[in-house]
This record gives structure tokens, C-alpha cells and sequence, in this order.
């Protein structure tokens, strides 16, 4: 079965549902069958989240098992690596280089964080591509866009075309923004076609 | 037409294509989107019951009045609602009665893993289980046809990942349906003993009309046609896995499963050289073929606890798994990021104050039970809703002199109004001495903010009748209540200290809503002045988000951080100031 796989990551509140729906309404609009697996209830509360999202002519379930997804699209760091399994070696991950610490228990300094993570991830993951959204969506005045901006990156190594993305990206946001939603997303596809 | 639905969305849509007049029920991942869907859609009733018993009664007695109705609950709902889920099904029906079960395979959110196609067994009702949201569309539909023309509930059972997965439905037009109207028939809906005994023999009959529809319909239980060489029967999200895993396999795929059709499964049987049941959790299906006298494979080579995924069918049908390589990060420890109260939770002070006054804390269930985790701990025991109650007063009780003025029952306010109304009552009655404390925060916050009887409002967001939690509990008969600002952290402590010492039955309220679900725009941030600050890490330790370490010193995010005060009393030395104003 020839199937896409796609997993998204990042912490409860970042956004990671509104991207993983924006694709799959993307790849209804292509004629394609999708189905996706989403958290709802007690993980959302500041924990790590992910959603698979896979795409294909037949898709009959919808967790991606490990080492299958082609795609990770981490909103944050540390939860780029704890998901970094499901990818295969060579997988493309594209990493939003944001830090959110887990919650702190005391005062001391060694477990907050994994040194020098952005060594580590480039090299677990030959094909990684970080996407600075959130300095992309500062600029664009608006913190909400980074999920926009990443799919923005990841559509561009998707079968979708421009049209079934627009379609998609009015059909899941208000009037009020979609227009700053489809900048950014352009903003998005711009920044890995030609990185500055 | 083509339309992307989460699976509960799904569900909503097949009720209303089956012109269902009433939705029903109690919030409970993974559930609660199914009424919250319903409730968009023109021409129902929808409401939240105050728990899952209560929903069912009311759609009962809906049913009895000739319409449609559907009832939603997670999987340890039912159980709060077996007793007229039992009964239930030696009245029948007049309107078709849908119950859904959303159960947890691998307790995302649950504090059990019960598979409850036993209840539908148990309580001999029909059960239907879809395997994905276009399934749960139009098997909710025909589940309404079912529970009429067998005169049964039916429960559709799902599981997280058919409720919380999304993917492509089609929607159809509007099913025919006539209400009914009331019929008075006294032998069927009056449960006398003698009335119940002839019932019993209905029921028994009705299932035999029940499985010879079963054993013939194709649509309900489809056989795909494949290799002799093996033979799958399975049912709802296991399906899928099946497919993915060996498309080239006969599969008997079962949609009705209460009751089994297992003439359809023995000749299916017959077809194949081996025949294996792929089931999540009990071996539900499994146990009945082996029972029949037919040789059956199944959880000698899958594991009957946990979800089921891809990796683990293929290994079980193939023998090896497909995708063994992955990229890696090599062996970091990756620091964990269990889910924590908000930041500016009303919860949090208050915990701290347990923590500070070692109290033995019997808890609940509710986003507070988050306060059993580090740095906060703070809680001794939780197991299902509305227990903290009970467990206060058998703790307080028989817990000689240690237990005494320390014991405390913990509950969140939708829980009290759910389960723990007759824990105070008993508490009352038998002369509890221990102390209840009520987080009063005005929503059902852990599943995401719906409204509960102490709101103020419906599930569409409009006013709605309020009970005040403290009013009720002096109604009942407490003498000693009192309220309290849980982010005051003194006078809570001081309040929290009178009621532990009275010999009595004593009730706390917290009274502070979620910020979450009363949309309380966040505050401005705290400062930290580092130059007074002893690095004692007593803010830390009241486990915010807002608030982490850094070169060894607490730092503040100023885009988490809302200014909530709890750090700052706790502050010794007093280095950490509000913003101004506060
Ligand atoms: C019988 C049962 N029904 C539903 C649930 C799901 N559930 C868990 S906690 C909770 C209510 C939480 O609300 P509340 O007590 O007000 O606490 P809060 O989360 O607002 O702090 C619900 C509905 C459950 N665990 N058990």
C-alpha cells in the first residue's frame, strides 16, 4: 500500500492539531483517502502531544508504527527527539528550533534540558531541515502562524497542490485570518525552496 | 460528497441522519465531542447530564415517549450507569435507544482499561462496533433500526482511536422517521418481579431474532474473499491493522458483535486452513469460537492488554515487523513532559497547602489530580469519581490518631454534582469528622471545559439555571461550610486548619473558575529580583510551568506567566513582586 506518512510533535497548546487538520482537509481536496489519529483529554494538558496523519490512495489505520513515518514536523525541540524513532533513517524532519522546558522540580541545572540537542538531531536525522516559524510568525506579527509556515515547509514534498492547500487553509480558518494564514504559508514554502 | 469528520463528529452525523430527537450524556475522554457535534446540528435536544446515570434515565424516557435518543459516556461511565443500562434492557424500547461506550485501550485518559463489549453481553443488548468514522456514521444511523426492530438498546462500543481518529465520510440525506408517541404497556416498562420474569424470556428471544439477522447480513459482518490459507476474524479499529498487514488474507469482519453469528463463523472457519481473531483487549470474540468447538488462534500471539497498532499485528501475523529501522537519537536520556496544571491554575495554591501541611489526602478525578504528581504530591489516593468522599470518612474513621484532623476528601465541583452529592450525605449521617474540600471552578475543566450544573450555562454556551455548591452542601445539612479564594494562600490555610480541628463534618470551598474555560485573559507576568532571591526553590516546588531554572536561579516566562501570586506568597524572602496593581 503506498501510503505517506506524517507525524507532527510538539507540546499541548502549539497548534499541532489545527496543522494536522489543515493537511488532511488538504489531501481530501486532492482525492486522496487520509485518516488521522489525534490526543484529546488529559495529554493536552502541557504535555508532549503528536498526531499521525497519513495520506494515500487506501488508508485502513491510522497510527503510524516506528521507523515509518516519511515526515516528522516538530514544533519544538526536545519533542523532535522523543519522536524522532518514528522516522525512517532516511526520513526528512522539519524542526521548528523553539526550547520549552519540561516542568522544572528543583534548582538544579543538569536534567532540564539535552545538551547540545541541535548536534543531536542533526545527526539522528540526516535529512533534517530546521524551519524558524517562530521568528517567521514574530515577523509576520502573529505568534499563531507558525503552524501555517511549517506546513507551508512540508507541502512542498507533498503530492497536494497549491489549490487543494488554499482550499484546505480557507475551509479551517476564520475569514478574519485566512489571509494571513496563506502569506505565511507561502512564507513557509518560500523559506526551504530557497533558504536565505 | 466527500467530508473529513473526526470519528465522534461522525457519530453526531449518523444520529442526525437518523432523525434522533434527544442526545444525552456525561463528558469523558475519549466521548465528549459526540454531544458536542450533536448539539451544531437543528432539531435536538441536546443537554449534559449531571452524570452518566442520569443521561441514560433521561433517554429512557425519551425512548418511552416514541423518539429517538442517543446516550454517550466513556467506558467507566457506563458502569456509573449499568444499573438502568441493565434494566433498560429487559424494558426494550419504543424510540430507539443508542448508547455509546468510548472505551480506553492503553488508558490514555482512563484510570482502567475495561473492554465493555462484556457489558453489552451481560446485559444481553445488541452491540455494534465501527472500525472507522465512515463506520461510525451510518452504523449509528442503522443502530437506531436495530434497537427498534429487535426492541433493545444498543450499544456501540468505540475505542480512543475510532472516536479520536479522523478521516472521510459521506454524509447521506436524512432518514424517514415517525415519532411514536407514548404506549402505555404496563407489563413492559413496569419492572415487577413477575413482570421482569416474563420480559426475561422476550429478551432471550429477542437475541435469537437478533443473531439470525447477524448471521445473514453482509452488510453488518462482510467477508472478504483471499487466501485459504489463513482467516481473520476481527472487529472495530483492529480491522484496520488487519487490512494494512495482510490484504491478501480472508477476513471475517465483525459489525455486530452482541450477538456473535457464529454459524457465520464456524462456515468461515471452514474456508480456511487457520483461522486467528485480531481483538484489542479481552479475547472477547476468541473465548466464544473456542467455545463453539472451533480451533482459533489469538492472544497466544497478541497481547491482551494495551492497544493493538501495526508493529504488533504484523508480528503476529507475519511473524517480523515491517519498518524495523529508524532514525535515532542514540542513547540520550530524553527528560519527560508529563502533563501539568496550567499556569495560573486555581488548583495549584491550594496543593501547595496540602503539601505544606503533610494532610492525607484522598483525592478524585478532575485536572487536580494533577497534584498528585511531582514537585506537588499531594494527593494519597484516587480511583473513580465521587470516591474521595467515601474514602475520606472510612480513612478519617479508622485511621487511629495519625489520620485524625488531617484527613481530607478532595473533589473537583462537576465531579461533586456527578458522584459525590451521597458521600456528603453519608458523610452527614454517620457522623464523619473529616473534612471535604470542593474546587469550585465553575467548569468540567479536565475534559476540556464543558458546562455542569454549578455553570450557569447549557451545552450551547446560553444561561442556564446555576447551583451554588455551597448553598447545596448547607442545604443538605453541613453545618460547617465555608468559602475560600484558593489563591489567597493564608486565610485558605487558616480556614483549612479550623475545619480539620472541628469534630465534625466540615466542607472547603474553593471558589476560582478555570481560567481556561471562563476565557480569563491572561495577566500581566512576576518579577524575580535575583539579588534577594536565596535560591531555596520554594517556587519551583509549587510546579508552574511559567517558572523554570535557569544558571541556577528561577527564571520567569513572561508569556506563560499571568501573575497568579501563588509563587510570590510562598517567596520568603520575599524576591519575587506581582505586577503592579495586584
Ligand atoms: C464515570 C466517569 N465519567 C467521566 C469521567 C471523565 N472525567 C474525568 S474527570 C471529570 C470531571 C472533572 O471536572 P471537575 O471535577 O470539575 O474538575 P476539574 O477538571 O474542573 O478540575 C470527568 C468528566 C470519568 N473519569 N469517570
Amino acid at each position: 500500500m503506498d501510503i505517506t506518512n506524517i507525524l507532527f510533535a510538539g507540546v499541548g497548546g502549539q497548534g499541532i492539531l489545527t496543522s494536522s487538520r489543515v493537511l488532511a482537509l488538504a489531501a481530501v481536496h486532492a482525492g486522496l483517502d487520509v485518516k488521522m489519529s489525534e490526543v484529546h483529554g488529559m495529554a493536552q494538558r502541557g504535555g508532549n502531544v503528536d498526531t499521525h496523519v497519513r495520506i494515500g490512495k487506501e488508508v485502513p489505520s491510522s497510527l503510524i508504527p516506528e521507523g515509518a513515518a516519511h515526515f516528522l514536523v516538530s514544533f519544538e525541540k526536545l519533542e523532535a527527539l522523543r519522536y524522532m524513532h518514528y522516522l525512517r533513517p532516511e526520513g526528512v524532519a522539519f524542526v521548528c528550533p523553539t526550547e520549552i522546558h519540561p516542568l522544572a522540580l528543583n534548582l538544579r541545572k543538569d536534567e532540564s534540558y539535552v545538551k547540545d540537542i541541535d548536534k543531536v538531531l542533526e545527526t539522528s536525522a540526516p535529512k533534517l531541515v530546521w524551519v524558524d516559524a517562530t521568528e517567521m510568525a514574530k515577523e509576520a506579527g502573529d505568534l499563531r502562524m507558525v503552524n501555517v509556515i511549517l506546513l507551508g515547509a512540508l507541502s512542498t514534498r507533498l503530492p497536494m497542490g497549491p489549490e487543494d492547500w488554499e482550499a484546505a487553509i480557507r475551509e479551517r480558518f476564520s475569514a478574519k485570518v485566512q489571509e494571513a494564514c496563506l502569506a505565511s504559508f507561502k512564507r513557509g514554502i518560500q523559506y526551504v525552496s530557497a533558504p536565505v | 460528497m466527500r467530508k473529513l469528520m473526526l470519528g465522534n463528529e461522525a457519530v453526531a452525523r449518523g444520529a442526525w441522519e437518523a432523525r434522533v430527537a434527544f442526545g444525552s450524556g456525561y463528558p469523558g475522554t475519549p466521548s465528549t465531542e459526540i454531544l458536542e457535534a450533536l448539539a451544531v446540528y437543528p432539531d435536538v435536544k441536546v443537554q449534559w447530564a449531571p452524570n452518566e446515570k442520569v443521561g441514560y434515565e433521561v433517554a429512557v424516557g425519551a425512548g418511552l415517549a416514541g423518539v429517538r435518543a442517543l446516550v454517550t459516556m466513556k467506558h467507566v461511565g457506563l458502569n456509573v450507569a449499568a444499573d438502568p443500562f441493565f434494566s433498560s434492557s429487559y424494558m426494550g424500547v419504543n424510540g430507539g435507544l443508542v448508547v455509546v461506550s468510548a472505551d480506553d485501550p492503553g488508558m490514555a485518559s482512563s484510570q482502567d482499561e475495561q473492554d465493555n463489549r462484556s457489558m453489552a453481553k451481560a446485559a444481553k443488548v445488541l452491540m455494534v462496533e465501527p472500525y472507522d468514522a465512515e463506520e461510525a456514521r451510518w452504523m449509528t444511523r442503522e443502530a437506531f433500526a436495530l434497537s427498534e426492530a429487535f426492541d433493545s438498546p444498543v450499544l456501540m462500543r468505540m475505542t480512543t482511536r475510532v472516536c479520536h481518529h479522523t478521516g472521510v465520510v459521506h454524509p447521506a440525506e436524512r432518514a424517514e422517521f415517525t415519532p411514536k408517541g407514548f404506549v402505555k404497556d404496563i407489563p413492559k416498562f413496569v419492572l415487577l418481579p413477575n413482570h421482569a420474569r416474563a420480559r426475561r424470556v422476550k429478551i432471550e428471544e429477542r437475541l435469537q431474532k437478533a443473531l439470525a439477522f447477524s448471521e445473514q447480513s453482509d452488510l453488518w459482518n462482510p467477508i472478504r474473499k483471499g487466501s485459504s490459507d489463513i482467516g481473520i476474524v476481527t472487529s472495530g479499529v483492529s480491522y484496520g491493522y488487519v487490512l494494512e498487514t495482510m490484504p491478501e488474507a480472508s477476513v471475517l469482519k465483525l459489525g455486530i458483535t452482541n450477538p456473535l453469528p457464529m454459524e457465520r463463523i464456524r462456515a468461515f472457519a471452514k474456508t480456511v486452513k487457520k483461522l486467528v481473531v485480531v481483538e484489542e483487549l479481552e479475547p472477547y470474540i476468541e473465548e466464544a469460537i473456542r467455545a463453539a468447538g472451533i480451533q482459533v488462534h489469538g492472544k497466544d500471539i497478541l497481547p491482551d492488554t494495551g492497544e493493538l497498532n501495526l508493529p504488533l499485528v504484523e508480528k503476529a501475523l507475519l511473524g517480523h515487523v515491517r519498518d524495523k529501522v529508524t532514525a535515532h537519537p542514540g542513547d540520550v536520556k530524553i527528560p519527560v513532559r508529563p502533563p501539568t496544571l496550567c499556569p495560573g491554575c486555581s488548583h495549584r495554591g491550594i496543593f501547595t497547602l496540602f503539601r505544606d501541611m503533610k494532610l492525607r489526602v484522598m483525592g478524585d478525578i478532575g485536572c487536580y489530580t494533577l497534584g498528585a504528581l511531582k514537585p506537588l504530591a499531594a494527593m494519597d489516593a484516587c480511583m473513580c469519581m465521587g470516591a474521595s468522599v467515601g474514602m475520606a470518612q472510612g480513612l478519617e474513621k479508622f485511621g487511629g490518631p495519625k489520620e485524625k484532623g488531617k484527613t481530607i476528601g478532595v473533589i473537583g465541583d462537576s465531579t461533586f454534582f456527578h458522584s459525590g452529592l451521597t458521600g456528603l450525605v453519608d458523610m452527614i449521617v454517620n457522623r464523619s469528622q473529616a473534612t471535604l474540600v470542593i474546587l469550585d471552578n465553575r467548569w468540567t475543566a479536565m475534559t476540556g471545559g464543558q458546562p455542569h450544573p454549578g455553570t450557569g450555562k447549557d451545552i450551547h454556551g446560553e444561561d442556564a439555571p446555576q447551583l451554588n455548591v455551597a448553598e447545596v452542601c448547607r442545604a443538605l445539612g453541613v453545618k460547617r461550610v465555608r468559602e475560600v479564594d484558593p489563591y489567597n494562600l493564608e486565610a485558605t490555610r487558616k480556614i483549612l486548619e479550623e475545619e480539620l480541628a472541628a469534630p465534625e463534618v466540615s466542607v472547603v470551598v474553593a471558589v476560582a473558575p478555570c481560567l481556561l474555560g471562563a476565557r480569563i485573559p491572561k495577566g500581566e507576568p512576576v518579577e524575580i529580583n535575583l539579588e534577594t532571591c536565596n535560591r531555596c526553590g520554594a517556587c519551583i516546588r509549587v510546579g508552574c510551568m511559567a517558572i523554570h531554572e535557569k544558571d541556577g536561579f528561577p527564571d520567569v516566562d513572561p508569556d506563560l506567566c499571568g501573575g497568579c501570586g501563588v509563587c510570590e506568597q510562598v517567596c520568603e524572602p520575599g524576591a519575587i513582586s506581582l505586577p503592579a496593581g495586584k
